[in-house]
């Protein structure tokens, strides 16, 4: 097997080299999972105990805005939006501190950097799986077996982990060089948070009685379809408002990802110097 | 002869030098404003932006089986060569190229983690480093056999000493099985007790076969474990070749500046008939150098400026020799060897003192310098400069006491008479 350094700075995806080093990943995930919750007392409950907070506060302030009667329906619409927002925020905050964080490791060792960020999302991915569980039974046991929709569920999970990704690479790769992001991330999230349909619907936000643009940049917010398409799923109705405006925020995921990709891969080799 | 295991060609790294606030992670307005300045203006902002090379075309070749030494002053491009070679930094320039797997150890415990325990901490560490599942597994009850921690397992290791702490991670590291291992000072972190148990142990991990890069500041540990030497300065590669070539070279290279001048010290005391104007040490062959090896003979120069029409009668000089708590080492008088100097001539006189066999362990020591004139203080400086002292083979055996085991090392011997 032979290695050849050189000064060349634009890294490559090496899948082969990365399938080698699949050992590696599974402890630092595993690392990160047996960490996330030592010498709490709550343990892996506060899995659960973090979104039912959330659902609380945002079930009373969905039922105040919006004047729903149905309580059950108000309960659980929310409780979709706050698991599906809780993967995102946590994921994008996570796999951005995931470089700096393990900067410890990354100035002593040789491996694959896109290990960090993936397995930072890989334990989001777990806090999600276990909440995910709990608002199924109980989508279940109070409202019963969702329709053909849940198909889909798939197809929009693998489109929100592609974008927390994207987006999270992006600020991963920045933050070695310029912590700023630290305190301009938690900003971000909030405007998006009060911006995307969590816990109110997205009718109501294009009720407004706004400029058409604004609603139009409204429907090409991922955040939109990613949390439209994760309610479609189980409460079907209406998933797409507009094709091209749809189109254009799957576009502009994809897009996010070639770039943060090659960002991140065009700096890669010389984390060590910055970070 | 076989193809080489490790190729580097003129490998260099050059550093950008911020000066302004030094730091090389700036904040993103102050790239943005520095970046809207040189729009506006074409002259250069006023920082500065100096470069440096920590390595300069640096090209040797390390045969399969090599145990090589990188030796150098600090500074000097050693550590930046390591981690170039472990594919940490990126060179600025150069080639390397290298046959089979490498494991780095720049640090012992990368990645461990205090809340994990001492087993999981074991395989994440492993698998850091290179290691299978696999291989961990089968390796794992020696791990712990060489550590010494089968009781403290699923203890999490925050809670470990940290001799218990380095151990563990140094029995992790000291299990690795590549083709070639690259190993920085670690032996020089922590626990005194464990070197020459680690030592051993990397001696018979090369024993194998394998090739070994090691750097350290510790002559006696490359001597011991190295058959060749890469010797760096200021990031260019000065020689490359047989440990007994290369060693004494380094010891030797220091520049004959390394005089301390003392002419102008403020802080001494006493009446002035007599004053200290330097200080300077010298090698075994009476050539000044910056470094005293142990086990070596060494030679201190003393300049000592008499006042003029001063009486200098009855010289009493003395140097000491302080540790880095500050307790008191040793004292030289040339009262205690009755040669007190009856007369001494005003104007400049350089005194020698001999030491046949230096018995210091490597380190620093504080010198302090005294003179007494005619029973009166006539200089006295404390604290007038550092000794260093290079580890060096005082017993002729390659080995050394470990260094907790007191501070000087004694000639002896053993027998059985009866």
């Amino acid at each position: 097997m032979k290695t050849v350094i050189d000064s060349t700075r634009a890294g490559k995806l090496n899948w082969r080299e990365i399938l080698n080093y699949t050992g590696l990943f599974r402890y630092l995930s595993l690392r990160d999972v047996l960490v996330r919750y030592k010498q709490t007392w709550a343990g892996l409950l506060w899995a659960i105990i973090r979104p039912l907070i959330q659902i609380v506060i945002f079930g009373f302030l969905n039922l105040i805005i919006q004047k729903n009667a149905d309580y059950k329906n108000a309960f659980l619409f929310v409780s979709s939006g706050v698991i599906m927002w809780q993967l995102i925020s946590t994921a994008i905050t996570d796999i951005s501190n995931s470089l700096v964080s393990n900067s410890n490791i990354l100035t002593k060792v040789y491996f694959p950097k896109i290990l960090l960020p993936a397995s930072s999302l890989l334990v989001c991915l777990i806090d999600f799986a276990i909440a995910f569980v709990i608002f199924v039974v109980m989508f279940l046991i109070l409202k019963g077996a969702p329709g053909w929709e849940i198909l889909f569920l798939p197809l929009v999970l693998i489109y929100a982990i592609v974008f927390c990704f994207a987006v999270g690479m992006l600020f991963a790769t920045m933050n070695v060089k310029y912590r700023d992001v630290k305190f301009v991330l938690p900003f971000i999230l909030q405007i998006a948070f009060y911006i995307s349909p969590v816990f109110l619907t997205t009718g109501f936000y294009l009720e407004r009685n706004v400029p058409e643009i604004l609603k139009d940049i409204y429907m090409l917010n991922p955040l939109v379809t990613i949390l439209d398409g994760f309610r479609f799923c189980f409460f079907g109705g209406e998933a797409i408002h507009s094709v091209p405006l749809f189109l254009g925020s799957v576009g502009i995921t994809l897009l996010l990802l070639i770039f943060s990709v090659r960002y991140f891969l065009r700096f890669e080799k010389t984390f060590a110097d910055f970070i | 002869m076989s193809s080489p295991i490790i190729k580097v060609e003129g490998i260099s790294k050059k550093y950008n030098l911020l000066h302004k606030d030094g730091g090389t992670s700036d904040s993103l307005i102050e790239s943005a404003s520095r970046w809207a300045r040189s729009l506006v203006s074409r002259e250069k902002t006023h920082e500065s932006r100096e470069e440096f090379w920590a390595l300069r075309d640096v090209s040797f070749e390390i045969q399969p089986g090599d145990r090589v030494g990188i030796i150098g002053r600090n500074g000097a491009g050693k550590s930046t060569l390591l981690k170039i070679l472990s594919r940490i930094v990126l060179p600025t320039s150069g080639r390397i190229e290298y046959d089979g797997r490498m494991a780095s150890l720049l640090e012992v415990g990368t990645g461990f983690h205090g809340d994990l325990s001492g087993r999981e901490n074991i395989y994440l560490n492993g698998s850091i480093l290179g290691m299978s599942k696999k291989e961990i597994d089968r390796k794992f009850d020696e791990i712990i056999d060489f550590a010494e921690v089968e009781k403290f397992l699923d203890t999490p290791v925050k809670r470990y000493s940290s001799g218990m702490y380095v151990r563990l991670a140094f029995a992790v590291a000291a299990h690795l099985e590549p083709e070639i291992l690259i190993v920085d000072e670690v032996l020089a972190v922590g626990d005194a007790a464990f070197q020459k148990k680690c030592l051993g142990k990397m001696r018979e991990v090369s024993g194998g076969g394998r090739t070994i890069l090691f750097v350290s500041h510790n002559m006696a540990a490359i001597q011991n474990l190295c058959d060749k030497c890469v010797y760096l300065k200021n990031g260019q590669l000065v020689d490359y070749g047989k440990s007994e070539l290369i060693i004494p070279q380094y010891l030797q290279s220091t520049n004959a500046t390394s005089s301390v001048d003392l002419s102008n010290r403020p802080d001494r005391m006493g009446n002035g008939k007599l004053r200290y104007k330097s200080f300077q040490i010298l090698d075994k062959n009476k050539q000044a150098t910056e470094h005293a090896m142990c086990g070596s003979p060494l030679y201190i120069d003393l300049d000592v400026d008499g006042a003029a029409g001063a009486n200098l009668s009855y010289v009493r000089l003395s140097v000491a020799f302080d540790d880095d708590y500050g307790n008191r080492i040793t004292h030289m008088g040339n009262d205690i060897t009755n040669q007190l100097f009856e007369k001494l001539p005003a104007g400049p006189n350089k005194i020698r003192i001999t030491i046949p066999k230096l018995p210091l362990k490597g380190g620093e020591y504080t010198v302090t310098l005294f003179a007494e004139v005619n029973g009166e203080i006539a200089d006295w400086i404390q604290e007038a400069t550092l000794l260093k002292v290079e580890a060096g083979d005082f017993y002729n055996t390659g080995k050394l006491p470990e260094s907790s085991q007191g501070s000087f090392y004694m000639e002896h011997s053993f027998e059985r008479i009866s």
